[in-house]
């Protein structure tokens, strides 16, 4: 897969893992670059799905979350399963708050993840 | 501005360009953590800072370079208080759409509006919807 700045990815089993290069992911340039390297990756993607994980993230503002809600909406017209994992206790409220955690599926650790796919 | 670990103030106008809100945001986790704030209520702080600036400076003042955010922040022991002005033209926020709505749920907007209620005590508008003031509690002091 090609070179990103804002992830990381790597192909285990059926999923591409997606992991995150910031800690904070706060800044608008980065979270404008963050939506488009997420959206490419449902033409580069022949797994069954992708997972985001979120270990060392500790921080996730309303503007990120609204580039996964559009990856969501995305790979579902693509055909791909999305999952969310290892969200900390405070990021993980962020989607309960917002009742987000009806529209994705986030579970607790990464291989939990995979095999939901 | 004056610094202590009991109480420290801020009172400044920032300009309208997102690295202010990351320095500010940085300066007033640093604060929290020097005045001993737990994970969850810093953490509840940061997002209702980082969305009531940012709100100010993207929507308030559509980050005009001829505008700026008026912002007074307070840490006193275990309260925290602050003050986000911009110089737009207000909004109303009980218009704001519920994001939790399931019709909703894919849209952009409202997200931050309700996070910020969602993680401080007590936010109040003012009349013509330019100005916001937060208030917390430390929810571990004296635990």
């Amino acid at each position: 897969m090609s070179e990103f700045e804002c992830i990381a990815t790597e192909i285990l089993e059926k999923a591409t893992i997606v992991k995150f290069v910031d800690q904070r992911i706060t800044d608008p340039a980065r979270i404008e670059s963050l939506g488009r390297e997420l959206l490419s990756l449902l033409d580069a993607t022949s797994e069954t799905g992708i997972v985001l994980n979120f270990d060392g993230v500790s921080f996730f503002s309303s503007a990120a979350i609204n580039k996964l809600i559009k990856l969501e909406s995305e790979s579902k017209k693509n055909g791909l399963q999305l999952r969310l994992s290892n969200l900390r206790p405070e990021v993980r409220d962020l989607f309960s708050y917002t009742n987000l955690d009806s529209l994705f599926q986030i579970k607790d650790d990464q291989i939990d993840a995979i095999e939901s796919l | 501005m004056e610094s202590t670990t009991q109480h420290w103030r801020y009172d400044d106008h920032i300009p309208s360009e997102p690295d202010c809100c990351a320095t500010i945001v940085g300066m007033v986790l640093e604060q929290l953590e020097k005045n001993g704030w737990g994970n969850k209520d810093t953490f509840g702080i940061h997002m209702a800072m980082e969305e009531a600036v940012m709100n100010a400076i993207d929507h308030g003042n559509n980050r005009s370079p001829d505008k700026t955010v008026h912002l007074v922040i307070e840490i006193c022991g275990d309260r925290f208080y602050s003050k986000i002005t911009d110089q737009g033209d207000g909004f109303d926020p009980s218009k704001v759409p519920d994001p939790t709505d399931e019709e909703n749920l894919e849209k952009d907007c409202g997200r931050g509006v309700m996070l910020i209620r969602n993680f401080v005590d007590v936010v109040l508008y003012n009349d013509k919807g330019n100005s916001l003031e937060l208030t917390k509690k430390n929810s571990e002091a004296n635990a």
